[in-house]
């Protein structure tokens, strides 16, 4: 008896310490949540809730700043990336799971060395490149340097690779074309992975600062990121309006997650353990 | 199943990025209908140009002016950027002149501003305003920009809490009587003399103007190693950061505004400027506040200094320079506008000829009845110069490290062999920006 | 690998055959090409820009090694290596521990609501440095934010109100690495957990049945089992390290902090490249920066013993 007395405390022991660490690792998000509806004056005399709940940072939000603009250059530019990203990468993937072409080797070689080297080794004479073709402050010129997600491929890849062949050969000797083959049975059996890297892709991209901060001039094509860096220094004197937005800045993604939550495991996951 | 093979997940993202795009198509950027486009970066510029635009537009008809606000260190980043690539620019700039200098790096030829020198000489502004402001907007002999202000500094305090604790600021007069009183009224961790910061240079660099000395001399030569800024550091540190500390700072924005009005810090630094801010974001203590001039280093010496300034350039891209330039002139010397304009910004404008408008005479109740312009008027022919450099942010922050150096060895050796290292200090960090300087190879 | 069913169908041989055989170069040309311009030509215009000095885009100034000479001799490169390595080894020293240690927490057969908790660890990584930067640097501040509150709640004297954390260069790293604890361990948990649970159980029973005891079980069982994605979690976890940029920069205001206490390697390259405009000195650091992580990198991958090479 003594022996099941000791498992069971380590087992309520255990419950309170995740619950004790998830409790603060929950924490500021919500005292962000918090900090958004309360009113603007109570910021700082009130820790969490205050019983003057208001909308007033929201509103203040959308008239003083153009938030709405970045919200939706934020949602064109991400979900561009996206889908951009899923077309050539689950291409370029499947390519590389169910065929051998001469340059293979060479290809996946080319891969593996982008991922070890950081990018910012590219960052001046890629702004250098930009310029000289016009593209600056433009969102062509934003997107198309990372129109290809490597890590995208590598997932893409992975995952293919478990499509058994005779779903493909059966493709095959039914007259589809190989185009018609990825289209038609690849990816619809790959959806999980489908939607991992859909996740993947627009968290990077809905979270990318550097790049844009670059790029983008006007501040009309500002995305979130961007702008909300410049209004930590112009609302100083406003902090539950910056809070505000920083709460709707935050949302979409942690929303796709919730949906997607189990593709995006097994996708993060694919490369690294079976690696 | 005639779904997307993709997914639910990924029409989704197809459906929203056709969506979003048609709004970003069917809403381009604004600024391309003005005729005039004008940047600033601070809200009280911003507001007092708000109420002056539509006099200006009747003045000139058909012409709109677009005026954006922008984040201080954003204009200067984004300024920047936009003169390498060739980018739209907006006609008018407004810029800090901590920043002005980094637009004069390059070859004259690339500075992104019009060379104003004749204009303003023709002008006669060159005359009319306070000729030390110009320095820190010129290089190489030519000016860029036509400065907007003086700021002269005074200290704004609690004058409750003055008057509650018996102190009679008519017998402050130099700096070691204020530190007498701020000694007697400091209660640390809850009430501090003054606000200083162990940092950065931001809230020293105001005293070492005061005394004379600067970041670089007219030359462009980096001078915050000489005697002077020895002399200053040595006297400030042990207030901020030993055990007889006065001073200490939380940050600001939001922060400050509670610590005022909790009575955290007693006095603060005060150019024109911030007197509107003060006004602005700290409300509850109105009627509470009063201004003073700087107490002097030396009996009977400079009982001023000077904090900030902006200045406004004309972008060699715009295509109305003739334009533009009335319109600066309409900001910054124009007479009608300047009582409007001090109302709301509280700033002295750089045309000495204006500070006799009545606006300035004016009794002000957030500050116990003082009348604030008439005050600022009176220090401000003693303003000191400044002189800027493309290296003049490199500068603030080398001095700035200097500083927390300089701190740092108080805390653990006290006043025991400290003058010696701060000179030290103070020559490493103005040798890095000298060798900074050195490596520029226009 | 044409089917024998293909073969019979006569004149569409032809394009069948063909297609399916230039098929994967059309597939992989997008990467190739989006790569060959916008990765392979910049890196190499990087090494050529790096002897050059630049004011923008626009002008160039031959300048040979200068631009090196000065960078291994500018004290702001100097501290930007420290801060940038210490962040590093805090980050694989102190963090790996603790998301490993979380996933092990998780991994109890007999753990309910397993998804709600890794929901819970996960989530802060969802916020992106940018915006959890912005958090945190409303969370640090003196006298009125929320970490000093509970820090001066639970330790009372010793942890002042108004202690300083983003305005006091000896606590401006310790507040980044804390941050970026509460960001990522979550996110390395995920990691070992998918780990832990692919390790074959049946050696898990042959170590019982050996009379092995908890921490035996883990020495020789548990971590050769996840070596691999642990070595893989840790370069990972250096290289991203060593790029560290937008946390320190939204937190310190845009700037490298008190007394550069929050200065990266990538920020003195934003700065150098395009605040100040020189673009070739931004390659010449960026050059550095790759060659010094490829160089750990590879050092940790021999020292680990562990993976051959990449996926097959």
């Amino acid at each position: 008896m003594k022996r099941e007395l000791l498992l069971r405390l380590v087992r309520v022991a255990t419950y309170a310490m995740l619950i004790f660490l998830a409790a603060i690792t929950i924490t500021p998000m919500i005292w962000l949540l918090a900090a958004a509806f309360k009113n603007p004056d109570d910021l700082f005399h009130y820790t969490f809730f205050s019983p003057r709940v208001s909308l007033g940072n929201f509103v203040d939000l959308f008239t003083t700043v153009d938030f709405m603009r970045y919200l939706i250059n934020s949602v064109f530019v991400s979900c561009t990336v996206v889908v951009v990203q899923l077309f050539f990468s689950s291409l370029a993937g499947f390519a590389l799971a169910k065929y051998n072409f001469r340059g293979k080797k060479a290809v996946m070689i080319l891969m593996l060395a982008t991922m070890m080297i950081p990018g910012q080794v590219v960052m001046a004479p890629l702004y250098e490149l930009i310029y000289k073709m016009g593209l600056v402050d433009t969102y062509v010129g934003l997107i198309v340097p990372g129109a290809v997600n490597v890590f995208g491929i590598f997932l893409f890849r992975q995952s293919i690779l478990q499509v058994p062949d005779e779903l493909l050969d059966a493709a095959r000797i039914d007259g589809c074309s190989e185009f018609r083959a990825y289209w038609n049975v690849i990816m619809p059996v790959s959806r999980p992975m489908i939607g991992a890297f859909c996740l993947i892709s627009f968290m990077g991209t809905w979270n990318s600062f550097l790049w844009p901060q670059i790029i983008l001039q006007n501040s009309d094509r500002f995305t979130l990121p961007i702008a909300l860096n410049q209004l930590v220094s112009l609302y100083s004197h406003q902090y539950g309006t910056l809070m505000a937005g920083t709460l709707l800045s935050v949302l979409p993604v942690i929303v796709l997650f919730v949906i997607l939550q189990k593709e995006f495991v097994a996708g993060l996951t694919a490369g690294a353990v079976k690696g | 199943m005639r779904e997307l093979p993709y997914g639910k997940a990924a029409l989704s993202m197809l459906v929203l990025a056709v969506l979003s795009g048609a709004w970003i198509y069917s809403h381009p950027p604004t600024e391309e209908k003005a005729t005039l486009r004008l940047w600033v970066f601070a809200n009280t510029h911003y507001n007092a140009y708000k109420a002056a635009l539509p006099a200006f537009e009747r003045e000139h008809p058909g012409v709109k002016v677009d005026m954006q606000l922008v984040a201080g260190t954003a204009v200067t980043s984004r300024l920047l950027a936009a003169f390498w690539a060739d980018l739209d620019v907006p006609d008018l700039v407004e810029t800090e002149i901590s920043s002005a200098g980094m637009f004069f790096r390059g070859p004259l030829k690339d500075i992104g501003f019009v060379d104003l020198t004749d204009r303003v000489r023709d002008s006669g502004l060159w005359d009319r305003m306070v000729r030390a402001r110009f320095s820190p907007y010129m290089s190489r002999g030519r000016i860029f920009g036509l400065p907007h202000d003086v700021h002269p500094v005074m200290l704004a305090y609690r004058r409750d809490i003055f008057e509650k604790e018996g102190v009679d600021v008519s017998k402050i007069q130099t700096w070691d009587d204020f530190v007498r009183v701020g000694r007697m009224l400091t209660i640390p961790n809850k009430r501090y003399m003054l606000e200083m910061t162990d940092t950065d240079s931001s809230l020293f660099e105001y005293l070492l103007f005061q005394r004379g000395g600067g970041y670089f001399d007219p030359k462009g030569h980096c001078i915050f190693d000489n005697d002077i800024c020895v002399d200053t550091m040595c006297w400030y540190v042990p207030l901020v950061a030993g055990p007889g500390k006065i001073g200490n700072s939380l940050g600001g924005g939001q922060i400050l505004t509670k610590a005022v009005e909790d009575g955290y810090i007693l006095c603060l630094v005060a150019p024109d400027w911030r007197t509107k801010f003060f006004e602005l974001d700290i409300p509850r203590v109105a009627g509470k506040m009063a201004l003073m001039p700087l107490p002097a280093f030396t009996p009977g010496g400079r009982r001023t200094s000077t904090w900030g300034g902006t200045m406004i350039g004309i972008t060699k891209r715009s295509r109305h320079k003739d334009l533009a330039w009335e319109l600066a002139k309409f900001l910054y010397v124009e007479k009608t506008q300047v009582s409007p304009r001090f109302r709301e910004s509280n700033i002295l404008p750089a045309a000495k000829d204006t500070w006799d408008d009545p606006a300035f005479n004016e009794p002000r109740p957030y500050w116990s009845n003082q009348r604030i312009g008439r005050l600022y008027a009176e220090v401000a022919p003693d303003v000191p110069y400044q002189y800027t450099s493309p290296f003049i942010i490199t500068a603030k922050v080398k001095l700035g490290e200097a500083l927390v150096e300089c701190v740092l060895y108080y805390k653990k050796h006290g006043n025991h062999g400290f003058r010696p290292f701060v000179k030290r200090a103070l020559k490493k960090s103005a040798d890095e920006v000298r060798k900074l300087i050195e490596r520029n190879p226009y | 690998m044409i089917s024998d069913a293909a073969q019979v169908k006569g004149r569409r041989l032809t394009w069948f055959s063909l297609q399916h055989k230039y098929a994967p170069y059309l597939f992989v040309s997008p990467f190739v090409v989006v790569f060959a311009v916008f990765g392979l030509w910049p890196i190499a215009k990087s090494l050529i820009l790096s002897f050059y000095a630049t004011n923008g885009p626009k002008s160039q100034v031959f300048v040979g090694l200068d631009n090196f000479r000065f960078l291994f001799r500018d004290a702001d490169f100097v501290r930007a290596v420290w801060n940038t390595s210490v962040f590093a080894f805090w980050s694989v020293f102190l963090q790996l521990p603790l998301s490993l240690g979380l996933a092990l927490l998780l991994n109890k057969k007999w753990m309910r609501g397993r998804e709600l908790f890794r929901l819970a660890f996960f989530s802060p990584n969802l916020l992106g440095q940018v915006f959890v930067g912005v958090l945190f640097s409303v969370l640090f501040i003196p006298q009125y934010g929320l970490v000093n509150k509970a820090l001066h709640a639970i330790a009372g004297r010793s942890v002042p109100l108004d202690t300083k954390w983003l305005a006091d260069p000896n606590l401006v790293m310790p507040a980044l690495v804390l941050t970026s604890l509460w960001m990522y361990s979550g996110f390395n948990m995920v990691y070992f957990l998918a780990a832990l649970q692919a390790v074959d159980q049946e050696l898990y029973d042959a170590a019982l049945v050996d009379g092995a005891n908890g921490w035996q079980t883990f020495l020789h069982v548990t971590l050769p089992g996840i070596k691999p994605v642990a070595v893989f979690v840790m370069i990972m976890s250096t290289i991203g390290s060593f790029q560290l940029f937008e946390l320190p920069y939204i937190m310190l205001g845009n700037g490298p902090g008190p007394d550069r206490a929050g200065l990266t390697i990538v920020m003195y390259l934003y700065n150098t490249g395009f605040v100040t405009g020189d673009l070739g000195y931004a390659s010449a650091v960026g050059w550095t920066l790759a060659l010094g992580v490829l160089m750990i990198s590879l050092f940790q991958m021999k020292a680990s013993g562990a993976w051959k090479g990449a996926s097959e």
